[in-house]
């Protein structure tokens, strides 16, 4: 018994060594290539992300590269638009595009003279068939609205749409057009494009190689080699103080770490965290229960958003390396700025006061023997959810409202978060999340993610939607958000709280410069890379 | 002070910290989850005897409650498999030949496959959590005890009084509760008390690789596991009280269990 106790301990002390040596030896293989790739030329860089953001299958579109949870630009391929700076849209492969009247025709023409990294041109047989390709296979992007893309001439393509939607310019701004004639199921693994850069290798689980495509169509790329390992954030601060990669990325816990030769950069996001409030009463429907006592009363759900105070939590969580958030699109075109709130204690009292939420002799507030009790949930594996959640339960007791904090995995998070809050992420660079996250969905008529339904929100969006361009559609989106009577902000149904937009944060070598950042959207992975072929050395 | 003093005060000292540490855990639930961001990041000092994390959660309080989680998971876990192996081993030794081979064979099937292995099977199947950490660190770890037990009756049938009980006429189970079971009370709590580490343990690591318990609860294996990430940064008390606390209550367990066995053991028992 005692030989085997001791055996335990050991092989758990081999494990750690294990461990350990796993994690020196892809540091030190990335030393390697920087080493050699330093030595040379100053036109390459070595850029660390996350070990989710190594597309699981591969740099095809139709299987989320780009166009997939976290958007991105797709670097290999070019996408018929582009986000700009201010996250309106310019062309890219498109010279021109317009809409139907009725919305439901958009017709594109595209320039003649882009090909293919393998030599072939690229027409608009392949823009139609990258399409409708993608409108078949893409689960994690939505593309119902899409009926079917067709080809009227070499330079012109045609979308038929089931349904209009004003903001397909930021569909079009996601979605790499992939090479017909080279096209097959190993299309993630070997992709050719027409974009900026050609994957030179790619490592699983490891690393990525792009290098510079010479006879990229648009201004040369400046970087000519870019190297993306995938690692943990401990992993990748090793490496920064290793001196092993020119830019790491890095979480508010570490951002008061000093590294030598190394600065750190924050780059502002709509990157942003909240939780929902379910506002219906109670029912179980399939196993599955919608609706919360307590945030049923838009009282308590108003008192929350205003009990609230942002900036603590920031300083608190982020270290500072935020900025509060009160919409799911803060900055964005299509923010309404009315959504903003000052942080009132007092009177998110006075709201649970007057709506009858009386304090007990244990300091939580009770009405009708309905305790304002509720659980936040958040993902066990991120701890700036997790201390997220401890905050807001520390700063609702004082309003007297007492959160429990849960750890949930996505694998029943979803269908928890129908009844409890969830500490959400979300942002994206299309108005299309204001619409998957407030809008109702036909077969439930209540909102996807949390129990929700407003008429007139609704009809606002469908409203921009149906808007034909697209500056008549922000205000739209924008009055979905609030009319002057109705909305999702304070005044109106608050049917989620949103805390803070999470700087992204990187360890940059000093002397490079990573250009101008576009406001990064959720995923702390791809988007710094979006520019990378203007990133420079001094 | 002879040897046999000695011993009891070990074996009372193990028994007191360890209980201590138990009962201590259960009142300080609440405290070992609230979180103070004025007080983030503190090295171990007066007010925080082990310091506390990035949430300002206190480290000690933390730590004596995720080893009394530990620590009455161990008991829940331990003593289901010890019963289970003296249920087995007394079986397989006395219900005949089929019996036996059946559970002999059920025996070196678990031994067979890496504990921490199957556990993690059975906690992943029972949807993690603490049902999902106590059966499995139950149906892990009673292979060995039930062999010594099995081995033990064995022996036991071969001896005088209790062939003189079955010429008496009395029935097999009879025979093995009043005759065998007092004389395989010693091997048993000190097979149940060793157990305990090995629970301890085997809970804590499950738990540090993400498949025992969920994260807002403070276990040992939560704590060690959340402190990695910030090893890297220099905040080295994160890793060390805990870690060095699991490895004291392991010992002291293992000390426990052989005190016991020397006070109980007719070899010892008189030194």
């Amino acid at each position: 018994m005692k030989n085997k106790l001791f055996r335990t301990l050991t092989a758990f002390c081999m494990a750690g060594v294990l461990f350990a040596a796993c994690g020196n030896s892809i540091v030190s293989r990335a030393a390697e290539d920087t080493e050699n790739s330093a030595a040379d030329q100053k036109d390459s860089v070595v850029v660390t992300m996350p070990t989710t953001s190594e597309p699981e299958s591969g740099f095809d579109p139709a299987y989320g590269w780009g166009a997939g949870e976290h958007v991105h630009e797709p670097l290999i391929q070019s996408t018929l638009t582009v986000t700009t700076a201010d996250l309106k849209i310019a062309n890219d492969l498109a010279t021109e595009y317009s809409v139907s009247e009725d919305g439901l025709t958009w017709t594109v023409k595209i320039r003649d003279d882009v090909k293919f990294t393998d030599g072939e041109p690229l027409t608009a047989e392949d823009v139609a068939f990258t399409y409708n390709d993608v409108k078949e296979k893409s689960t994690v992007n939505d593309f119902t609205m899409l009926k079917e893309a067709k080809v009227i001439d070499e330079t012109t393509v045609e979308f038929d749409m089931e349904t209009p939607f004003s903001i397909w310019p930021y569909t079009m701004a996601i979605v790499g057009i992939v090479p017909e004639h080279a096209y097959d199921e190993n299309y993630g693994q070997n992709p050719v494009g027409s974009g900026r850069y050609i994957l030179k290798q790619w490592d699983k689980g490891q690393q990525v190689i792009f290098e510079a495509n010479p006879d990229y169509y648009g201004e040369a790329p400046k970087i000519k080699k870019v190297t993306v390992l995938f690692m943990e954030e401990e992993a990748a601060l090793a490496a920064a103080q290793a001196g092993q990669v020119d830019v790491a990325h890095t979480a508010a816990s570490y951002s008061d770490m000093s590294v030598d030769g190394y600065r750190l950069e924050s780059v502002a996001s709509v990157d942003n965290r909240g939780f929902n409030l379910p506002t219906t009463a109670p029912e179980e429907k399939d196993g599955i229960v919608y609706g919360n006592e307590v945030l049923q009363d838009v009282a308590v759900r108003r008192a929350i958003n205003i009990g609230l105070d942002r900036e603590e939590m920031i300083e608190n969580v982020l270290n500072g390396y935020g900025t509060p958030a009160y919409s799911v699109c803060d900055k964005m075109p299509w923010y309404n700025n009315e959504a903003e709130t000052a942080y009132d204690l007092e009177g998110a009292k006075k709201l649970l006061d007057d709506a009858g939420w009386v304090e007990g002799s244990d300091g939580v507030r009770e009405r009708d023997g309905v305790k304002a009790a509720f659980k936040l949930m958040f993902n066990p594996e991120d701890s700036v959810r997790q201390a997220l959640a401890e905050d807001v339960k520390n700063q609702l007791k004082e309003l007297g409202i007492q959160v429990t904090t849960e750890g949930a995995g996505w694998d029943v998070a979803y269908d928890n978060a129908q009844s409890q809050p969830l500490m959400w992420g979300w942002g994206a660079h299309t108005p299309m999340e204001l619409y998957n996250i407030y809008h109702t969905i036909k077969d439930t008529g209540t909102a996807q993610y949390s129990p929700y339904a407003n008429e007139t929100v609704d009809k606002y969006m469908d409203e921009a939607l149906r808007a034909d361009d697209l500056d008549k559609s922000y205000e739209l989106w924008q009055k979905a958000q609030w009319d002057g009577t109705t909305g999702v902000t304070q005044e109106g149904d608050i049917p989620w709280i949103w805390l803070c937009n999470v700087d992204h944060l990187y360890f940059i070598r000093d002397g490079l410069s990573i250009g101008e950042q576009k406001i990064h959207p959720h995923g702390h992975g791809w988007s710094i890379v979006n520019n990378v072929d203007q990133w420079s050395w001094e | 002070m002879n040897q046999r003093k000695k011993t009891i005060i070990y074996f009372t000292a193990a028994v007191i910290f360890l209980a201590a540490v138990a009962i201590g855990g259960l009142f300080c639930k609440e405290a070992a989850q609230a979180t103070d961001f004025s007080q983030k990041n503190l090295l171990p000092g007066l007010s925080h005897p082990f310091g506390t994390d990035w949430l300002g959660r206190d480290m000690f309080v933390r730590t004596i409650r995720g080893l009394s989680l530990s620590i009455l998971i161990g008991l829940a876990a331990a003593t289901v498999s010890a019963f289970a192996a003296l249920i087995l081993g007394i079986a397989s030794a006395t219900l005949g030949k089929g019996v036996d081979a059946v559970i002999t064979w059920i025996i070196d099937l678990v031994m067979g496959i890496p504990h921490i292995l199957l556990l993690l099977l059975i906690s992943v199947a029972l949807g993690k959590g603490l049902t999902g950490v106590v059966v499995g660190v139950a149906l892990t770890h009673w292979t060995s005890l039930a062999r010594v037990i099995r081995g033990e009756v064995m022996q036991l049938r071969e001896s005088q009084y209790i062939k003189i009980a079955e010429k008496l006429g009395h029935g097999k189970l009879h025979i093995a509760v009043k005759h065998m079971l007092p004389h395989l009370v010693p091997q048993f709590l000190v097979g149940l008390i060793l157990l305990f580490p090995h629970a301890i343990l085997h809970e804590s690591s499950i738990t540090f690789l993400g498949f025992g318990l969920s994260s807002e609860q403070p276990a040992i294996g939560i704590i060690l596991s959340e402190s990695m990430k910030y090893l890297v940064t220099g905040k080295w008390w994160l890793a060390l009280f805990p870690g060095l606390m699991l490895v004291l209550t392991v010992i002291l367990f293992d000390v426990a269990g052989e005190s016991l066995r020397k006070l109980i053991d007719p070899g010892s028992a008189h030194k």
